[in-house]
């Protein structure tokens, strides 16, 4: 990404070392959240590159017994929504939070269960095209609460936000999310 | 629990985000209730799609990607303070060093004997001062009234003080 980079510190044995075992642990996964995030390799790879510069500049703050996948996602997340705000929007094509559908509350849906036909097979387009047109908020929403299979309050941290914020993001971007694979569907 | 359960309720309930009441209540009426189950159902694949999905689309990470943060990392140069703060240890050093010597030097009792105090005798100074009052000629005593006797040059404050009462007995006599 276009973000200038800072110079970096000539590593030390131990920093290195650390640097290293993150890489070869974490990097795959960590280049897969990136991708999930930005839909776009070339982003991604910047995104995973930038994320590790800063895990080895600030390699001494993690705590030991603590989840490393849980932080360098949260730096990948800040990182992200920097690059968002700098580029202002020309980055996706957003839907707005605000503009997201409203909650079905006690009624249902009217879709019959598109789902299921994904689940059988040709899942992987629709869905990949129906996340993307989700805000990034609410993109991030589902990658970790449905993909990485995080808590809430463990999404709260990573994103830096409240527990009550991580519920209405995500009933929105599923809510959405039927919608457009509902519409989808129609439009075979 | 007779009403239906909303679709929220149900995202967190499959999610395991409900309270322990909240959630044994959802799951109890989901037993009885054939249209939340199918909408439970529904959310649950959802989820189960979304996974799916992107396990299909993993990806490893680009070897040139690590290549690239390893090489970010050994081309950097130090920050300007990492390289001021090397170009100032000599300036820093050596007044510090010196410092630490001169404090050793004259903290410890090795380092050199201190001169013993000059003491005093008050009482001379006293004696003096009464002699000074009693002379009739109303002048300050361009007489020493201390005489050096001694060979160090010191006051002897013996006969420095009986030679001051002597005069002054004398003056009023």
């Amino acid at each position: 990404m276009g973000v200038p980079r800072r110079p970096v510190e000539p590593p030390s044995a131990e920093q290195a070392a650390f640097l290293e075992r993150a890489i070869q642990e974490y990097g795959k996964a960590t280049y897969n959240f990136a991708y999930r995030l930005t839909q776009n390799d070339a982003d991604a790879r910047d995104l995973t590159q930038d994320a590790f510069i800063r895990v080895y500049r600030a390699w001494r703050s993690f705590q030991p017994g603590t989840s490393f996948l849980s932080w360098i996602y949260r730096i990948v997340t800040n990182l992200y929504r920097d690059e968002l705000r700098r580029r202002k929007g020309r980055f996706h094509e957003e839907i707005p939070e605000d503009n997201a559908p409203q909650e079905f509350g006690g009624q249902r849906p009217l879709a019959v269960t598109p789902i299921e036909d994904y689940v059988e097979g040709q899942l992987s387009e629709p869905l990949s095209q129906a996340l993307h047109l989700l805000s990034p908020e609410q993109r991030q929403v589902v990658i970790l609460a449905d993909i990485e299979e995080y808590s809430y309050q463990e999404i709260a941290d990573i994103m830096g936000c409240s527990i009550g914020t991580v519920r209405s993001r995500l009933h929105r971007a599923r809510a959405l999310l039927r919608r457009l694979i509902q519409r989808t569907q129609q439009q075979r | 629990m007779n009403e239906h359960l909303t679709t929220n309720t149900l995202i967190d309930y499959v999610h395991g985000e409900l309270p322990s009441a909240e959630d044994a209540l959802a799951h109890t009426h989901l037993q009885s209730c054939t249209e939340c189950r199918s909408e439970f159902e529904r959310e649950t694949r959802l989820s189960e799609a979304l996974r799916f999905a992107a396990a299909e689309d993993e990806r490893e990470l680009p070897s040139m990607v690590k290549a690239e943060i390893w090489q970010a990392v050994r081309a950097a140069r130090p920050s300007p303070y990492a390289r001021f703060a090397t170009w100032l240890q000599p300036l820093v050093a050596v007044p510090a060093a010196a410092i630490l010597v001169a404090v050793v030097y004259f903290a410890s009792p090795l380092g050199h004997q201190a001169p013993a105090p000059l003491t005093v005798d008050a009482s001379y100074y006293l004696e003096q001062h009464a002699a000074e009052q009693m002379n009739p000629l109303g002048e300050r005593n361009v007489t020493p009234a201390v005489l050096e006797t001694s060979d160090t040059g010191r006051p002897d404050p013996s006969v420095g003080s009986r030679t001051a009462v002597a005069a002054a007995v004398d003056a009023v006599e």
